[in-house]
Formats: C-alpha cells, sequence, structure tokens
C-alpha cells in the first residue's frame, strides 16, 4: 500500500518535478493544489497521509494550511517546505503543528518517511 | 467699457429724474391720492433709491447691489401709477404697484455681495407671489379701495365687484407674505449676527433699517390682506418713512465702510510688531478685518503652488465655494493670497486689498519661512519615499530570487538526485533528466542576468551612458533613436540617474504608450546632463499615478536634479531629466 501524498505549491514546474521524483520513491501522488484554499479543499476530498505544503502561497501562507489541517480529527502529517532554510521562519513551524519542515531541495521519499515515523 | 457703463448711468438716472418728475406731477394733480400722503415720502424714497444705487452702481461695477437699488426705485416708481386720474394708466397702476416689494427684498438679501443664494431665491420667489399671483386676480374683482381724498378712478380690468374673492385672496396674500418675511428677517438677522467687529459695524445701518422695513411692511401687509378696508394710513406712513430712510443707511454704510477700511488698515499696521512668530499675521488680519476664517497662503514661485505657515500645500478655494481669494502683490509679484469669506470681498474688496498691501512686505518674510519650510518638508518627505523604494526594491529582488532563479535551481537539485538515482538502471530516463537540468540552469542563469541588469547594468559601469543606453534600446519592442552627445563621460551618480530614467521611461513607452517609435536623446548642456525620451504615442502619462516616475524625481533631486513629465492626451510623453554634473 503506498503512501498517499498531496502537494499543494504554486509553482507548477516545482509540483510536477516533485510528483515524478516522489512516485519514483513509491509514493501515490492523489493531487496538486496552486494555493492554500484549493489545497485545504483537496485536502478534506482526499484524505492524504501526507500533505507538503510550500510556506508561501499567494493567499493563505502554508502555517495557516498546516494550523487548519492540524486541528482536524486524523490529520494528515503536513510537511512545510520552502527554498529557504527553516531558519528564516524561527519558531513558525513549531507552532503551526505541522510534522516538520524540509528545504525543497533536500526532499526525498526517505526524508518523508522519516518524518512520518517522528510522528 | 468704463465709459458705456457710465453712459448709460447717466442715461438711467436722467430716466429717473424724469419718470419721478411725471411721478410727482400724478401725485400733485391726483383727485384720489393727496400730497400730503405717504406717496410723496415714498416718492422721495425711490428717487433716493436710484440715485444711490446708480451711484454705486458707478464706483462697484463688479457688483450687483448698485444696479438692484436703482431697479427697486425704479420699481417704486411703477406704484405712483396709481395716482393717474386716468383709467388705463391708473389699472395698469395696480397691477404693478406692488412690483417693489419683491425687488426691494431681493435687493435687502442679497446685501451687500450682490448675489442670492438658493435659500434666499426660494424667499424672493414668495415675494413674487404675492405681487403677482396673489394680487392679480383679485384685481379682477375690486371695485374701490383705501382712497385718501377722492373714490378711484375705474378699474378697467374689473370683471364684477366681489368683496368675498378680493377678501380670501387678500388673506393668502398676507399669510405669503408674513411668511416670507419672517423668513427674510431670520437671514438679515442671522447675517449680522455672523459679521464680525468692524465689518458688523459697517453692514448695521443697511440691516437694521431693512430688518426695520421688513417688520412694518409686513405688518402692513397682513392687515391690509385681513381687512382690504382697514385703511391702514398710518401704518403705511411708517413703512414708507422706514423705506425711504435704506438709500441713507446705505451711505451711511459706504462711509462707515470706508472708515472700516482705514481703521483696518491702521489696526493690521499698528498691530505688525506684536505679529511676530508663525500665524501672528493672520491673527491680526483676522481681527482687523473682521473675519475669524481667513487664512493666508503663500506662494512659491519655484514651485507653483501655495502652502500654509507650516510649508503644507494649500489649494485656493474654487469660484462659488463661499471663499473668496485676494492676492497680495508687492513689486508686481504675487507673494501670497488672503483667503476668506465672499462677504468680505463683497463688502469691500478695497479694504481687504489694501490690509493685504499694508502688510505685503511682513508677509513676503513669513512667505520665505514657509517656503523654507516647503522646502524641509519636501526633503523629509523625499528622503522617506527614497528609502521606501530602496525598501521596495529589496522586496522586489528577494522576490524575483525567490520566485525564479531559486525555483529553477531547486528543481535542478531535485532532477539532479532522479538522476543519480537511474543512472545506472535507466540512463535514458537519467540523460532526460540531466537535459532538463541543464535548460532550468539556462534560465537561472538568464533570470538572474536580467535581474543583476535591474540592480546596476554592468554595461554601465564598464563602457559608459552611451553604450549602456544603446543596450537599452536595443531590448526595447518599441524601435527606438539614440541620440547621445556625452563626449567625456559624466560622474557615476549622474551617469546612473539618467540611465535609470531612460529605462523607466522606455519600460512605460513599452507597457502603456501604444507608441511606435522613440527618442532618447542625451547631452551635456550647461553643465548638466540633460536626458530626454519621447514618443509618439496616446500620451496621457500621470507622473503622480505610478511609484516609477516618482521614485525617479526623488533620485535626480538628489542629485539637485529636475523631472519633467510633458503627456498631453494624445500628444505623445516627453520625459526629461536635467542633472548638474558638479565642478
Amino acid at each position: 500500500m503506498r503512501t498517499t501524498v498531496l502537494i499543494v505549491d504554486d509553482h507548477p514546474g516545482f509540483r510536477s518535478c516533485l510528483r515524478t521524483l516522489l512516485e519514483a520513491d513509491g509514493f501515490a501522488v492523489v493531487a496538486e493544489a496552486g494555493d492554500g484554499a484549493e489545497g485545504l479543499r483537496m485536502a478534506r476530498r482526499h484524505a492524504p497521509e501526507v500533505v507538503i505544503v510550500d510556506v508561501g502561497l499567494p493567499d493563505i501562507s502554508g502555517f495557516d494550511v498546516a494550523r487548519a489541517l492540524a486541528g482536524e480529527r486524523a490529520g494528515p502529517c503536513v510537511v512545510l517546505v520552502s527554498s529557504r532554510d527553516a531558519v528564516d521562519y524561527g519558531g513558525l513551524v513549531a507552532e503551526s503543528g505541522a510534522c516538520g519542515f524540509m528545504p525543497k531541495s533536500e526532499i526525498t521519499g526517505d526524508a518523508i518517511e522519516r518524518m512520518m515515523s517522528r510522528r | 467699457m468704463r465709459r458705456d457703463l457710465r453712459t448709460a448711468l447717466i442715461g438711467l438716472a436722467v430716466a429717473g429724474a424724469a419718470f419721478a418728475a411725471v411721478c410727482l406731477a400724478l401725485i400733485l394733480t391726483s383727485d384720489h391720492q393727496s400730497p400730503t400722503d405717504p406717496d410723496v415720502v415714498f416718492l422721495a424714497g425711490n428717487i433716493g433709491f436710484i440715485e444711490t444705487g446708480l451711484l454705486t452702481w458707478w464706483r462697484r461695477p463688479d457688483n450687483r447691489f448698485g444696479a438692484l437699488m436703482a431697479a427697486t426705485g425704479f420699481a417704486g416708481l411703477l406704484n405712483h401709477l396709481t395716482a393717474s386720474n386716468e383709467a388705463a394708466v391708473f389699472t395698469l397702476g395696480l397691477f404693478v404697484a406692488n412690483l417693489v416689494a419683491p425687488v426691494a427684498a431681493h435687493m435687502l438679501l442679497a446685501f451687500p455681495s450682490g448675489q442670492l443664494r438658493p435659500a434666499e431665491m426660494r424667499i424672493v420667489a414668495l415675494f413674487w407671489a404675492v405681487a403677482t399671483v396673489l394680487s392679480w386676480p383679485a384685481l379682477l374683482f375690486t371695485a374701490s379701495g383705501p382712497a385718501r381724498r377722492g373714490p378711484w378712478p375705474e378699474n378697467l380690468a374689473l370683471v364684477t365687484p366681489n368683496d368675498a374673492v378680493v377678501t380670501t385672496f387678500g388673506i393668502l396674500r398676507g399669510v405669503v407674505a408674513g411668511a416670507g418675511v419672517i423668513a427674510a428677517l431670520a437671514v438679515l438677522v442671522g447675517r449680522w449676527r455672523r459679521a464680525e467687529g468692524l465689518q458688523r459695524r459697517a453692514m448695521a445701518p443697511v440691516l437694521t433699517i431693512g430688518v426695520l422695513t421688513g417688520l412694518v411692511w409686513g405688518v402692513l401687509v397682513t392687515v391690509d390682506g385681513v381687512d382690504p378696508e382697514s385703511g391702514a394710513v398710518p401704518v403705511l406712513q411708517w413703512v414708507m418713512v422706514v423705506y425711504a430712510l435704506i438709500p441713507v443707511a446705505f451711505v451711511l454704510g459706504l462711509v462707515r465702510g470706508r472708515m472700516f477700511g482705514a481703521g483696518a488698515v491702521r489696526l493690521v499696521v499698528a498691530g505688525l510688531g506684536d505679529a511676530a512668530g508663525p500665524g501672528g499675521l493672520r491673527d491680526r488680519l483676522a481681527v482687523a478685518l473682521g473675519d475669524p476664517t481667513l487664512t493666508l497662503a503663500y506662494w512659491l514661485p519655484d514651485q507653483g503652488r501655495y502652502v500654509d505657515t507650516a510649508g503644507r500645500p494649500v489649494e485656493l478655494p474654487a469660484p462659488g465655494s463661499g471663499r473668496a481669494v485676494t492676492p497680495v502683490e508687492t513689486e508686481g509679484r504675487v507673494v501670497a493670497a488672503l483667503v476668506h469669506d465672499v462677504s468680505l470681498a463683497a463688502a469691500d474688496a478695497d479694504t481687504v486689498r489694501a490690509a493685504g498691501g499694508a502688510v505685503a512686505l511682513a508677509l513676503e518674510n513669513e512667505r520665505l519661512d514657509a517656503e523654507l519650510r516647503a522646502n524641509i518638508a519636501e526633503l523629509a518627505a523625499s528622503r522617506a519615499r527614497i528609502i521606501e523604494a530602496a525598501d521596495a526594491a529589496r522586496r522586489r529582488i528577494e522576490r524575483d530570487l525567490h520566485d525564479g532563479a531559486q525555483q529553477r535551481l531547486v528543481a535542478v537539485a531535485l532532477s539532479l538526485r532522479m538522476a543519480r538515482g537511474r543512472i545506472r538502471d535507466d540512463p535514458a530516463t537519467a540523460a532526460e533528466l540531466l537535459d532538463a537540468a541543464g535548460a532550468e540552469l539556462d534560465q537561472a542563469l538568464a533570470e538572474l542576468r536580467e535581474l543583476a541588469r535591474g540592480i546596476h547594468p554592468a554595461v554601465l559601469t564598464d563602457r559608459g551612458l552611451g553604450p549602456a543606453l544603446a543596450a537599452l534600446a536595443g531590448r526595447s519592442p518599441v524601435p527606438v533613436e539614440l541620440d547621445a552627445d556625452i563626449d567625456g563621460g559624466l560622474p557615476a551618480p549622474v551617469e546612473a540617474a539618467a540611465y535609470f530614467v531612460a529605462a523607466e521611461a522606455l519600460t512605460n513607452v513599452a507597457r502603456y504608450a501604444r507608441a511606435t517609435h522613440a527618442r532618447i536623446c542625451v547631452a551635456r548642456v550647461a553643465g548638466a546632463a540633460r536626458i530626454e525620451v519621447r514618443d509618439d504615442g496616446v500620451g496621457g502619462a500621470d507622473p503622480d499615478a505610478g511609484s516609477g516616475l516618482r521614485g525617479l524625481a526623488d533620485r535626480v533631486a538628489a542629485l539637485d536634479g529636475r523631472l519633467e513629465v510633458v503627456s498631453p492626451p494624445g500628444g505623445g510623453t516627453i520625459v526629461r531629466a536635467v542633472i548638474p554634473c558638479g565642478s
């Protein structure tokens, strides 16, 4: 049974690249979303096990998406990603209720599975 | 023009005198009116109105009050036609006898500006109703009136005598006239109360007599309206006396106004020593001219605008706003403007000008202070805008890096990682991934070059303004002709400012101008760099609408230069900067 994933990012090129990478690592990408509101809708519709959310979305921030999903029963593991470093965001990641943060350039299937296992 | 007016006024004076002589003859030969009647007093009052009105008209042709006074006198003379023994003239007199009331009401309500506001127009309309539609129908049923010596001549308009109709119209007339009088009195009293100090003293005689006339006339019309046979002759005598006093009161008002003017100027000059500090001069002028709402605006010729004492921009009031503007000049130059209530200008524009002239030198000093404050304020605002623009530029660069090159480099990193995982098992896919990564790197490089060029073009540093402008022109989607005449080069900050003026102007040409052609001219003229970008597009550019040109204006101003945008609708746009090159 493959782990289901939702990708929320406003850059289509990155979404496409990440889908290829995750599917090659054995994940099932069930949906993609270009902004926070669509991401929340997709998360509720598909109930993925992992939601990979870009911090800088055009409507609401990735922290808001993580906070909204963390407040739901049996919510997914939210992985915040960004092309910036974690230190740029201070304590915001911990306060958001996300499983963790990962720089975009370091995303791998193994890293996501490790983050899920620490949950 | 002045001669034409003089001829017309002399003609009116002669006509008035002739008409008055005819009226006097009618009164003296009247079978039904006595020379001892109030009509003689009324006649004297009307002559006074005509002559005083024409004199005022001559002295103040810009103010309609004189014309209104003369019109009141002429309308009053029409009343005397009722003294005629001839039935036709007498009947005509009955119909026009009361026209003096609305004209006089108009005159009093328009004092001193000569103009009516909408509410005052409605009051005057009430008086017109009394004099026409509420008077004329009754005359069709009136056989005789309150004759004071003998019976009336025949009323040729009589249809049939009917006292009930006459009484009904009389009551209506009384009610409407009463309402009109009360409303007019409220306006006059309110105006007098709002007037201040010396101005109030100048207005007092006319307004007092005007109020008194209104009161007595109101009583007369009301009593007469209720009972046309009441024969209210004693009341009528009083109303005629106060009516005749109005021109006298107006002359008195003029004299007091002149005294007010001289007093106001004396008061301002005497208080100059106490008017130190910002706002001191304004306070002295406000007290002296009796207008607490008076404000001062100082003219800054270099900036082409008015400012207040603190150097803040001031918009002068538009005509019809209830405020008037009196410019103050010294040696033929405007130094300031007095902004005051319009009634002050109407009452005595000469006094306001004289008071302004008396303090022109002191105003010039305050103007210099205001100019200094305006320059300091502009400098502070400009610095704030430059800091804000620099912050915005940094945010934009960060955003561009994040959204552009950074995203592409992330994609490259992911592609390389995926390629590494496949290079042994699936070398074809790995090669595709490496190709994609290479393409992403090329795009990232192009974006970084564009970004670096926006921060500071390397060609400008390496080869100077001419080649940098040539490169700029070459990248423009609109054909650009370059005319650069800057042998010897320019200081680096001047070159950078000139380059960014051209870059911003060409960006706007490409985005908004719908132009087919543009031209860049840059030259060194009299120790300054002069750069001009003009296009043949739609024009109508507003330099204050966007941050681009304003930011450039600040940048140019920081080098003591000046940026100018000329962009008439449909006439293309010229962006021109002149920047001193220093020693």
